[in-house]
């Protein structure tokens, strides 16, 4: 018998609380083995011990109160500690309606922004390439762009006439008409004929390449 | 603590759209047959976007006829005075016909966007030009508006003869279903937004020439043939026409309409192609636009056809197609018809046969 059962096992075992398959082999070699059965006996010793001099506590003692200073100095020592620990952030579920809020207040912010700076030719630009690439036009975006950096350009159609020329743009139209046709001219020019209803006077509203 | 800061975010956007007043100038010259009664500027303003002004004018002009003739047409020259480049806007009035004394208003509304470093922004309104009833003309004519407005009055008279000779002849209930025929015309007819570029086109995709259909009118003084354009997708560019001076007369400018025909069957006039020539009588040559035009919706051009739309003589007198020409089922249903004929037309439609008979009358 080369290997002794380990320490807390004879513990275990002394005090009869080692399971039922290690208990019978702790006994088996308790039995053959001097050296662990002097040990077995030394647990046994120091148990019993421990059970006469707990039987020595003052009848007396009030239980009670007892535990209820251990809470109390066990919260004491809790609140301590976390005065000199550092304190983790608190993390708060946020209600459904600060996200929300947030999203809308950007989406003001932003659009908000949009209109007010951003020039309408290129507001349409920009609707040009989206519309682009979403039908899948190929080619139309680089067009778009290109055309309005080649030069001066006019332009005429349901809105009146415009020009675009050196960042600046000059449209003229008529206030509550659609034009009852439009035009451009080779030279550089677009025109828009407006029909007042009631007079049946026309107005030709025109823009010029300089 | 974000609810609080909303209205602070929506005040400081407020405020960057601050709006400024429009400095404005209307000129007409000491010796003007018209005369400026009142100017209201009332609603233009000037908004800061970006990096440019926005200015809107909304102005309603009250002139007089100061002269001691009938004013037939006038034009109104609008630019920015911030002396960028930019161009020129105008606002003319073909049908007005103004008695000598006689007051009558204008309005103007305009946008310009310009760039906030081009200075304090200020539009000036100025006299172009007006046309009296004896085709006498008054102005500084930087936009060329005397040979645009005597066109027009020579087209005024054109029509006015047709439609009271129409009464006269054929009676009233003919001047009705004319007129309706017109109304008609007028609503069916194709329109679609064009671009005009000067010079090269840059599509990427490949084009290919294609002939002008040249629409002759017998009586013009210019023939034209051989027109010839270069189209790639809905793009058209640099048209080419060989023309030739059949008149007695030297040409020293003329205006050919461009007519344009989609996939789709309609056709439409999409531009106007003029040009300064200098032919002698039975002189020819050839005139070429180095411009583009392009569509805003996607258009297969199918076919292409040009007319003489009008010539201007050597000596200042201008030619206009006869009503016979313009009649014929081909121009009919393509050519724009006059200021005067759309004026005379929506009097009989907003008033009736009587007041259109009145207005015949009155010149």
């Amino acid at each position: 018998m080369t290997r002794h059962t380990s320490e807390p096992d004879l513990a275990l075992y002394a005090s009869g609380d080692l399971p039922v398959w290690r208990k019978l082999a702790a006994a088996w070699h308790v039995r053959g083995c001097e050296e662990c059965r002097g040990l077995v006996e030394t647990f046994r010793l120091d148990r019993d011990g421990l059970c006469a001099s707990a039987n020595r506590l003052p009848e007396d003692i009030d239980w009670d109160q007892l535990s209820a200073e251990m809470t109390a100095n066990i919260h004491v020592g809790l609140a301590a500690g976390e005065c000199v620990t550092p304190r983790a952030p608190k993390v708060e579920a946020l209600a459904w309606w600060r996200p929300a809020a947030a999203a809308a207040g950007i989406l003001v912010l932003v659009a908000g922004a949009w209109w007010l700076n951003v020039p309408r030719s290129d507001t349409e630009t920009i609707g040009r390439a989206l519309h682009d690439m979403v039908t899948g036009q190929r080619g139309t975006v680089a067009q778009t762009i290109v055309q309005e950096d080649r030069g001066p350009m006019v332009r005429s159609s349901s809105a009146g006439v415009e020009l675009v020329e050196n960042g600046g743009r000059l449209g003229i139209e008529q206030s509550g008409l659609l034009p009852a046709m439009y035009s451009v001219s080779t030279q550089g020019s677009a025109s828009a004929r407006y029909v007042d209803q009631d007079t049946g006077q026309v107005t030709i509203t025109a823009v010029y390449v300089q | 603590m974000f609810s609080k800061s909303i209205p602070v975010i929506l005040a400081m956007l407020a405020c960057s759209a601050y709006g400024q007043s429009l400095n404005h100038k209307i000129d007409l010259p000491k010796d003007s047959p018209v005369g400026l009664l009142s100017a209201d500027f009332g609603n233009s303003n000037v908004i800061a976007r970006g990096g440019a002004n926005q200015i809107e004018v909304n102005a309603s002009l009250s002139l007089r006829n100061s002269s001691q003739k009938r004013i037939r047409s006038m034009t109104l020259m609008v630019y920015a005075q911030d002396g960028a480049a930019g161009g020129k806007g105008s606002v003319a009035v073909p049908t007005l016909d103004a008695a000598p004394g006689e007051t009558f208003s204008i309005g103007i509304k305009t946008l310009l966007v310009r760039p906030l470093a081009s200075g304090t922004p200020a539009v000036e309104v100025k006299l172009d030009g007006v046309l009296f009833d004896d085709l006498s003309f008054y102005g500084p004519d930087t936009l060329h508006s005397q040979r645009t407005m005597t066109v027009w009055e020579l087209e005024a008279q054109r029509d006015r003869k047709y439609f009271k000779n129409l009464l006269e002849t054929a009676g009233a209930d003919a001047l009705g279903k004319e007129m309706l025929a017109s109304l008609a015309r007028q609503g069916d007819r194709s329109r679609m937004g064009v671009q005009m570029v000067r010079g090269r086109a840059t599509n990427v995709e490949a084009d290919r020439e294609l002939q002008f259909a040249s629409l002759d009118i017998p009586e013009s003084p210019i023939e034209l043939s051989n027109g010839l354009a270069r189209v790639a997708g809905n793009e058209a560019r640099a048209p080419r026409f060989d023309i030739r001076n059949r008149s007695n007369r030297t040409v020293q400018h003329l205006e050919i309409g461009w007519l344009v025909k989609g996939q789709q069957g309609r056709e439409f006039q999409a531009a106007s192609v003029p040009g300064d020539v200098k032919l002698a009588p039975n002189q020819s040559g050839q005139m070429t636009q180095d411009a583009t035009l392009r569509f805003d919706r996607p258009l297969a051009i199918e076919s292409m056809s040009a007319f003489v739309a009008s010539v201007e003589f050597a000596d200042g007198t201008q030619w206009v197609p006869s009503r016979s020409a313009i009649n014929q089922p081909r121009l009919r249903q393509v050519v724009e018809p006059s200021p005067e004929e759309q004026h005379l037309s929506q009097i009989y439609n907003k008033k009736g046969l009587q007041a259109l008979i009145a207005e015949l009358k009155k010149f």
